[in-house]
């Protein structure tokens, strides 16, 4: 494939483009789910092919196949190229790109045990075994558990003259119990909602989430739900879970600092952002307790990688420092409006697909406290956690979160559990009342591997290292 | 496009070599292209050849599911042994019985050529019409407009045998000023049915019309939702009701209920993937033809729609909505859902309204807070108009609602006889057909900035 990629480059060179890049992925996917002790799904997908992205007259065009042929990578090449001629046409401006380094490179995720080299009657049996138990009482109507593993191999060469290769590994693993009585329904998920958790690495990962040893409080939290009281609105003070911090870091504070949305180009669907270019280095995001860093290269995170797909290494940048919005997640074309280079951010989530600027890890730095001792500290609110729904604005102002379960806390103790809470915020007050963060040890790393953007839909695979914090004054309970 | 003739040669030779006692292969191929555009240029352009093929096989009762992108033979062939595997180590699915059988299909117009080769200097050379007004108009343009072809190809070892190529054209525009915004969005497998003029001008007015958009209080109101808004909020009940999967599991809204009055007499819901005024399709990914569904008929719950295996589990038919073999775990899902229209007129509605507000459509809706009411929340957006005595007064700042859907369907006073087609999550093979309506009573929750 390496003499295909780099001859279809001195193609397009001799064709006098501006910039070119290929990208090929090999992308293999192993799913397994368990729904009530039956396999409803068991597959491995394989998906492969490549992508030129071509800037000739002073515009893009990107075109792409699932032919792995010199011939194709030719017709293909061709194709890219007409399409920029297409894209020149309206043109308003020519598309500059920052300098770029060159690289010669392979980067290979570090992991322990291969997922794929796992026997599949072992993860069948672990998923049926969490089924079980949670199946253990008739209350529970649904019990899901899953797995997935994701292996990549990608060949990156651009006309600047780089050869970047990356294999890259994903693993993950989740599941929830939904108890179903009368009309209500209630779940609980572990050790996240949306199907659990993923990180960059091998079966390992999965060996270490605690699944089943925590499967019994999650089935007896899905059935208490059933009986507890409606979260009551009104403003109270909130601890909020690790877990949904990642939620809302991710859409609060991830998606609004990507600069393309900022400059209007993702405006039509997921729209745009309201930290606008007059606001870096003045925008109070938060409080002083709060900096949350872009840190793609930070082991585990299922946005830790060598190189983003145009080719710029992984690095690490903060967006928020002690509360003040400083940076932005930015790509070669887009960096030069803030006067940098590229800070890495451009991923694409196939072969198929152009690369738009993403969030890699998107984490909020930890603070002081145990979490224990901030509950103690708390005289009255509530503590809150797990995802249930989401969200927000288009300029990722004005949010609303649901979420799995709440505890009210009562004189620094939890007390009472209540099912279906709400809590909204607009995005810069929200932060602004965080008044603490805790340790490292309550830290954790969460992938979030359903983050759609652009047109055609990307899905991509990011994380969010959080810890649970205290927000003063917030807005509870607020459903009809 | 490969062709029907080449498609079944190729795959009934891989198939030959099937050690599974049954085998099903299902083929998507697609030749597209999309035009995204924002600040008035083509800033993104891409095309995409692809191809993917899933096999799944059963061996006894043990289903395995593997796909590839690669065409070649060997490729294939590697990809049925890797299916067969999995099958080996399944469990039993109690409610598998067998693939399909062969049937016949209804004729569907879902082809044409013109569509299916539209280039990117054709779309640009649309768009650029429109750039040419919007710039005219001090106002920006983004959005994306997306043409193409594919084939969908399914055949097993009951001897079924299905063959259908398609051609999609659709997209979206949104017209910007400095506080006010307009959107429309399109879809049809034949760019003919599309007057980009009418729809582009559509987005100007609303922009025009929303400028300096005033701050009104959260709470309950009198609302119109055009087309686009009913069919963001009609999509997430296509998700969280009308599945198998969410039925089976009675987390859906009409679970336990069919029968019920659920929703206002004037309610009609259903799928009708063949009828020619959505964007028909005549079978699903089991290769099963499509029939009519209908979820609630005059308010009353009826129904879902079904695969092989969530039918197998209620001793049904399947109604022809298999999704892909690799996500069969999900169920069935609606894919061309119709809500029957009135005898109103989106004017007519506004004249009614003494006090209320008109949506143009909704932003992140999510349908998870509570879906045994339906419980959603979501944002206005793109054209939030305040309606006084009858008529649209000016734009207002964006607000969130929440609200249950059975309480909104049962508030509806007026529906429009003309119905719109938007592009749903699965725009290439179906669309949410749907009139525009005047509820009651709407709840909104909050408000934001802009």
């Amino acid at each position: 494939m390496k003499d295909k990629l780099l001859e279809a480059i001195d193609y397009l060179k001799s064709k006098g483009v501006n910039y070119a890049d290929i990208r090929f992925s090999r992308q293999e996917v192993e799913s397994i789910k368990v729904t009530n002790e039956n396999v409803d799904t068991l597959s491995r997908t394989l998906d492969q092919g490549f992508g030129i992205r071509v800037l000739a007259n002073g515009a893009w065009g990107f075109a792409s196949s699932s032919k792995l042929t010199a011939g194709e990578l030719k017709k293909v090449s061709n194709q890219a190229l007409k399409i920029a001629q297409a894209s020149a046409i309206t043109k308003r401006e020519d598309v500059k790109l920052d300098e770029g380094i060159v690289y010669n490179d392979h980067y290979i995720t570090p992991l322990e045990k291969d997922p794929f080299k796992v026997r599949l009657s072992r993860k069948i049996n672990m998923l049926m075994k969490i089924n079980q138990t949670l199946q253990k009482k008739p209350e529970i109507k649904i019990a899901e558990s899953s797995m997935a593993f994701f292996k990549t191999n990608k060949i990156f060469v651009n006309t600047d003259g780089s050869f970047i290769e990356q294999d890259l590994m994903e693993s993950g693993a989740g599941y929830a119990a939904t108890a179903v009585e009368g009309g209500e329904v209630q779940r609980r998920s572990f050790p996240n909602s949306h199907g659990g958790d993923f990180m960059t690495g091998g079966f390992e990962i999965i060996e270490n989430m605690g699944l089943q040893k925590n499967a019994n409080r999650v089935r007896e939290e899905a059935i208490q739900l059933l009986t507890a009281p409606p979260l009551p609105a009104g403003e109270a003070d909130i601890i909020i879970g690790a877990s949904q911090m990642a939620l809302q870091i991710h859409e609060s504070c991830g998606h609004p600092t990507e600069l393309d949305r900022v400059l209007g180009t993702e405006i039509s669907l997921a729209g745009g952002s309201f930290i606008t270019l007059d606001k870096v280095g003045q925008l109070q995001y938060g409080s002083d307790k709060v900096t949350i860093v872009h840190d793609a290269a930070c082991p585990g995170g299922l946005g830790t990688f060598g190189y983003d797909d145009e080719g710029v290494k992984a690095q690490r940048m903060p967006l928020v420092e002690n509360g003040r919005f400083v940076n932005y997640l930015t790509s070669r074309e887009t960096a030069g409006v803030v006067g940098q280079n590229s800070n890495g951010c451009m991923r694409a989530d196939g072969w198929n697909r152009i690369p738009l600027i993403r969030m890699t890890n998107i984490n909020l730095e930890p603070g002081e406290w145990e979490l224990d001792d901030l509950i103690a500290d708390t005289e009255g609110g509530y503590y809150v956690d797990t995802n249930k729904s989401w969200s927000i604005d288009d300029k990722r102002l004005n949010f609303q979160f649901g979420l799995e379960a709440a505890w009210e806390i009562k004189n620094g103790r939890l007390k009472t559990m209540y099912k279906n809470p709400l809590y909204t915020g607009i995005t810069p007050q929200f932060w602004n009342s965080c008044d603490a963060v805790c340790n490292k040890n309550h830290w954790h790393i969460w992938g979030v591997a359903n983050c759609g953007k652009g047109e055609p839909m990307q899905i991509a695979h990011v994380a969010h290292g959080t810890s649970p914090a205290r927000f003063r004054n917030i807005q509870v309970g607020v459903s009809k | 496009m490969i062709g029907k003739d080449k498609l079944y040669t190729t795959l009934e030779k891989v198939m030959a070599n099937s050690k599974a006692d049954q085998t099903e292969a299902v083929f998507l191929g697609s030749s597209t292209g999309l035009t995204r555009f924002a600040n008035t240029h083509i800033h993104q352009n891409v095309a995409e050849n692809n191809t993917t093929v899933y096999f799944r096989v059963a061996i006894g009762k043990k289903l395995g599911v593997a796909s590839t992108t690669s065409m070649s033979l060997t490729d294939l062939k590697r990809c049925l042994r890797a299916a067969t595997d999995i099958a080996k180590r399944q469990v039993e699915n109690p409610h598998f019985d067998r693939f399909p059988e062969a049937q016949d299909y209804p004729e569907a117009e879902t082809y044409f050529e013109k569509t299916a080769r539209f280039s990117p200097k054709q779309r640009a050379s649309k768009l650029k019409r429109i750039f040419s007004k919007t710039i005219n108009n001090n106002f920006d343009a983004a959005g994306a407009f997306t043409t193409g072809g594919g084939e969908v190809a399914v055949l097993n070892s009951n001897g079924l045998r299905a063959y259908q190529p398609y051609s999609t054209a659709s997209g979206n525009i949104v017209i910007m000023g400095d506080d006010s915004s307009g959107y429309v969005n399109f879809v049809s497998h034949n760019i003919d049915d599309l007057d980009f003029a009418a729809l582009s001008n559509t987005a100007l007015q609303k922009c025009k019309k929303t400028k300096k958009p005033k701050e009104i209080e959260p709470g309950k109101y009198e609302v119109i939702l055009e087309p686009a808004a009913v069919a963001n909020l009609l999509e997430w009940m296509n998700f969280i009701a009308f599945g198998s999967k969410a039925f089976q599991e009675e987390t859906s809204c009409l679970a336990g209920r069919v029968g019920e009055q659920i929703m206002g007499q004037n309610i009609s819901i259903y799928d009708d993937a063949l009828n020619p005024a959505g964007v028909a399709f005549p079978f699903d990914l089991e290769g099963v033809a499509k029939k009519k569904v209908d979820f609630v008929s005059d308010g009353v719950a009826n129904g879902v729609v079904y695969d092989t295996i969530s039918a197998n589990k209620e001793n049904k038919q399947s109604s022809g909505h298999a999704i892909m073999p690799d996500e069969s775990g999900e169920g069935a899902m609606p894919m061309n859902v119709f809500i029957k229209p009135g005898n109103s007129s989106l004017d007519q509605m506004i004249a009614n309204v003494e006090h209320g507000i008109l949506v143009t459509r909704f932003h992140y809706i999510n349908g998870y807070l509570d879906t045994r009411k339906a419980l959603m929340t979501g944002m206005t957006r793109d054209g939030t108009f305040l309606i006084k005595n009858g008529k649209l007064s000016g734009g207002i700042k964006n607000l969130r609602f929440t609200d249950s859907m059975l309480d909104v369907f049962s508030h509806v006073a007026e529906i429009s006889s003309e119905s719109v087609s938007i592009p749903g999550w699965w725009n290439a093979l179906g669309c949410n057909r749907v009139p525009a309506m005047r509820v009651s009573e709407f709840n909104f929750s909050g408000k934001t900035d802009f």
